[in-house]
């Protein structure tokens, strides 16, 4: 059995907006591209670190009310932006760090992703920025 | 200098002034309608010239 483990219920933030009431899922990501470095003698394939391509996956419920997901959302297609979650809702500490994307790109956007006798949710991936960690409020 | 002016609660007190971080994106917030802008106005007053 886990020792520690803690409920799912992270804070998220879009350019500085708040859309964790819309918010069923997310997935950030840290990467760091493999370059690879293997020469002749070597028996195995070896890789050195390269540029990182960060990720933050989400999904969201589609609103087109003021301040909603596609008032969020509409602008920043094709741009950069910060994003930034957090595990919990409790304040930023060593148990509880803030990740940021700073200038991470939203390549694209479902406008609409209707089903019969569903609510409209949609996926959306923010690409690239730079990877930090705070810990302190 | 444009101050913006927090108009949605998602990203802060409605009436504060909204300090952008970092790799926020102005204009996709004010396309938004989660700040406005307010272009500070300068005092008329001249000042006159220090009497010697």
């Amino acid at each position: 059995m886990a020792t520690t483990t803690y409920l799912s219920n992270p804070t998220v933030t879009v350019n500085s907006v708040d859309i964790t009431d819309q918010c069923t899922a997310a997935t950030l990501t840290k990467v760091v591209e493999a370059l690879e470095n293997t020469a002749f003698g070597a028996t195995a394939r070896t890789y050195t670190g390269g540029l990182q391509n960060n990720e933050l996956t989400l999904t969201l419920y589609n609103s087109f009310a003021a301040s909603e997901t596609y008032a969020t959302l509409n602008g920043l297609v094709g741009t950069g932006t910060t994003v930034t979650i957090k595990p919990t809702g409790s304040a930023v500490s060593a148990t509880n760090p803030l990740f940021t994307l700073t200038l991470t790109y939203l390549e694209t956007l479902p406008v609409i992703n209707a089903t019969l006798g569903e609510l409209d949710t949609i996926d959306i991936t923010f690409t690239g920025g730079t990877y930090s960690v705070s810990t302190t409020p | 200098m444009t101050k913006y002016i927090i108009q949605s609660s998602r990203i802060g007190k409605i009436g504060d002034q909204f300090i952008p971080t970092d790799g926020t994106n102005i204009e996709a917030l004010i396309e938004g309608g989660f700040i406005s802008t307010a272009t500070e106005t300068k005092s008329s007053k001249v000042k006159s010239e220090p009497k010697e």
